[in-house]
């Protein structure tokens, strides 16, 4: 087992699916998947699968297309994985709406989706702006019947969240942010696994208040735990992973241990997914003290000091986490 | 009205361009073939026989890296013709205007580049270089009103110099600081001066054609006679927006002009591999609107074309289509291969420095200096002069950009909505903030 970069995983995941699957798809636009393991071994979907399989050397920026013809292959019976650039992350929403999500429903049973769209996000990050900017999206596709939304995080559950979301007979949007995939990653198991949708994960254990964030929010969750134990404050952190189905029984609980929760979320604030985790944990668990803190309602602006301080980081989630525990 | 479509247009049109030696094809109705097509660029030859057929879904496998030169213009642009006439027609003045903002484009552009590639003023975010693609804009730009339109793409610094954006408040955006033309809100792609009808450079592929029709529905609307400019790039022709909007507006007569910058590339993808046709322009054949089809690096084929297609749209008759054949010097996106004071991106994996060497050796800016100089229409001296105002005038935008302040921090919450700040919900204690700013 090498040590594997985020996107090998990924790429990996794809690539055994498609080996046992011999009519699966994999269409993209510029993303040729192609990637590299220290030891030198290069994946490469576009050779080995073919043109037939594969976008080749990349498809024309036409993300509705893209998306379209994967949803249409998938009705037909082919499992097909559609990869959109960060820039147009609800590109293929029409399309996953009106079909994707509705079909099964609609003909009674008879049609079955075995769709992936695995959307790349964008991030909170200087010199890019607006449009190049956007996290959070995921929500809309959460608030979609039939679909599933899933959010990965780390190296380990990106592959296995891929392989369940490609055998999964639903349709499944798999957000991909740029921003997890830096730094230490845990070890990628060779031979194809799943992380089952709908499980959340205990990152850390505490007692002294839930902190609730997926990717990217769980790359600054995890810059200020450290600065939280350090002022005595025991927190309990739980990484969803999947947003539909979500994992109430694991948040709730920890919830009812704590009594506090505090949800972190780079996404917009009204109506982000954490108002629904938040509406879940007060239905669930009585006299919680809860707050969300979230980017604030405006799309991501070019400069770097006007980003930093819109951005909910590990200072604002401590002072946040704090002033839950002295409230 | 039926004397007014189709092959009349085309004749009517070709007349006035002139059919052989012209420097700007136009065509109609589904008869950019090869044998016009070919003859009308510039005189240029060129290799007919590229075979754009795919093998499947994944491109065509025929098309190389190094295939970019099949579309080599010639040389030098023709002194004489309808296009030579229809630029030097412009005067002096105007010819000279014209040589001053393919300058600042590019002195511009080039300055930029050596400042991000160099460490003092730690340049960040997004930058598209428009190097050797100059010539579209300023032609298209010399045959508009100061009050029409332009939409502009991710690669648009181009368009808004040749529009009369002012480069200091570029530059101050380049740096995001607050004298910038978006406050710091936007960078380079966004960069947009309502005053000056440039609707905006955007960062999304393919979104030029619904502003510049909808800013031309408001002009028809307003009864006004301005024209929108849609520009766009090769890529962006994949679209669906593409169809829809060229579709819809010949069908509803609406006055925009769709520039098509075919630098045969995008993003890290050669042209070729994601066209189903030689050029993009035969696309739309099926419709019933002029094309033209001209070599993008000829300012005055750029612009006879253009000015016969805002004549069309101002005289009622709807949108037409520009292709302009030309080439990015440097990479899709900031400056993988390219060298502090060295023209051009070498190395990069997706196409050859032969392609790039021979494209940078018709370099739109030099073959319009000799056009000037051997028409007698300008010196090597006045010229000169200009190439060193030019260079005063960047290097003092950017001590404009060095020297203004950046933005506060806290305006983040503003300019979403045309009144006050929305709440700041990244602190646990959010009302402070909407008290200081209001």
């Amino acid at each position: 087992m090498a040590k594997k970069s985020y996107n090998y995983a990924q790429l990996e995941a794809v690539a055994q699916e498609m080996r046992a699957n011999a009519d699966m798809v994999f269409y993209y636009e510029y993303q040729v998947p192609t990637a590299t393991l220290p030891t030198g071994e290069v994946l490469d979907l576009a050779k080995e699968f073919g043109n037939l399989r594969t976008s080749g050397r990349g498809w024309p920026i036409d993300e509705q297309w893209i998306a379209g013809a994967a949803i249409g292959a998938a009705v037909a019976g082919s499992k097909a994985v559609a990869r959109l650039p960060s820039m147009a992350p609800i590109y293929a929403i029409e399309y996953v709406q009106n079909q994707a999500g509705k079909i099964r429903s609609m003909t009674g049973g008879q049609a079955s989706m075995p769709f992936v769209l695995w959307q790349d996000g964008a991030g909170r990050s200087r010199g890019s702006a607006g449009q190049h900017t956007d996290v959070g999206c995921e929500v809309l596709y959460a608030q979609l019947p039939g679909v599933k939304v899933v959010v990965p995080s780390n190296a380990y559950d990106a592959k296995g969240l891929m392989i369940a979301a490609i055998r999964d007979p639903d349709p499944v949007v798999y957000f991909d942010y740029p921003e997890v995939k830096a730094g230490e990653q845990p070890d990628v198991p060779d031979e194809a696994y799943t992380v089952p949708l709908g499980k959340a994960v205990v990152r850390q254990e505490g007692r002294d208040v839930t902190i609730v964030a997926w990717a990217p929010a769980t790359v600054d969750v995890n810059r200020a735990l450290p600065m939280l134990a350090k002022m005595g404050i025991s927190a309990e952190f739980i990484d969803p992973r999947s947003l539909k189905p979500l994992d109430v029984d694991t948040i709730a609980a920890s919830v009812k241990k704590t009594k506090r929760l505090l949800v972190v979320e780079h996404g917009h604030y009204t109506a982000g997914f954490g108002a629904h985790v938040l509406s879940e944990v007060v239905q669930e668990v009585p006299n919680v003290r809860a707050r969300r803190i979230a980017f604030p309602d405006v799309p991501g602006p070019g400069a770097a000091g006007m980003m930093e301080w819109l951005r909910p980081d590990a200072p604002k989630i401590v002072d946040a986490a704090a002033q839950i525990v002295r409230a | 009205m039926s004397e007014q479509r189709g092959t009349l247009d085309r004749r009517s049109l070709l007349k006035l361009l002139g059919a052989t030696g012209a420097s700007a094809v136009v065509t109609s109705c589904g008869s950019m073939d090869g044998s016009v097509s070919a003859e009308g660029l510039t005189g240029g030859k060129f290799e007919k026989s590229i075979s754009l057929a795919t093998a499947g879904p994944g491109g065509n496998p025929n098309w190389q890296p190094g295939d970019a030169v099949k579309f080599l213009p010639p040389a030098d642009i023709p002194t004489s013709g309808k296009a030579a006439d229809a630029l030097a027609a412009a005067g002096n003045e105007k010819l000279l205007h014209l040589y001053h903002l393919m300058q600042t484009s590019r002195q511009w552009e080039t300055t930029m580049k050596d400042l991000f590639l160099g460490v003092a003023d730690k340049l960040y975010g997004a930058f598209h270089t428009y190097v050797g693609e100059e010539a579209i804009a300023v032609g298209v730009m010399g045959a508009l009103n100061d009050d029409d339109y332009i939409a502009s793409t991710h690669r648009g610094h181009g368009h808004l110099i040749a529009k009369g954006g002012d480069i200091n408040k570029m530059s101050a955006e380049i740096f995001f600081k607050e004298t910038g033309y978006n406050k710091g809100y936007g960078g380079s792609m966004h960069i947009t001066d309502m005053s000056k009808g440039i609707m905006g450079m955007n960062g999304i592929v393919g979104a030029s054609y619904y502003m510049a029709a909808g800013a031309a529905l408001h002009a028809m609307v307003r009864g006004s006679k301005q024209v929108g400019v849609a520009f766009f790039g090769d890529g962006a022709a994949a679209s669906p927006y593409y169809f829809s909007a060229v579709r819809s507006c010949a069908n509803m007569k609406i006055p925009v002009i769709f520039v098509n910058e075919n630098n045969l590339q995008y993003m890290h993808v050669p042209m070729a591999q994601t066209a189903p046709t030689k050029y993009i322009s035969e696309y739309t054949k099926g419709l019933d609107i002029p094309h033209f089809l001209v070599d993008g690096n000829d300012l005055s084929a750029v612009y006879a074309a253009t000015k016969e297609a805002v004549e069309w749209a101002r005289a009622g008759k709807g949108p037409s289509m520009i292709e302009g054949m030309t080439y990015r010097w440097y990479d899709h996106a900031g400056f993988a291969g390219g060298k502090v004071s060295q023209d051009g991106a070498m190395g990069l994996p997706y196409r050859t420095d032969d392609e790039v060497k021979q494209w940078m050796s018709r370099d739109p800016i030099t073959r319009y200096k000799k056009w000037l100089v051997a028409k007698g229409l300008a010196s090597d001296a006045e010229l000169s002069k200009i190439d060193a105002d030019v260079a005063a005038a960047v290097t003092k935008s950017v001590e404009y950009a060095r020297q203004s302040s950046d933005p506060n921090p806290e305006a983040g919450v503003l300019n979403t909505h045309a009144e006050g700040p929305v709440k700041a919900t990244q602190f646990y204690n959010r009302r402070n903030v909407v008290t200081r700013l209001t």
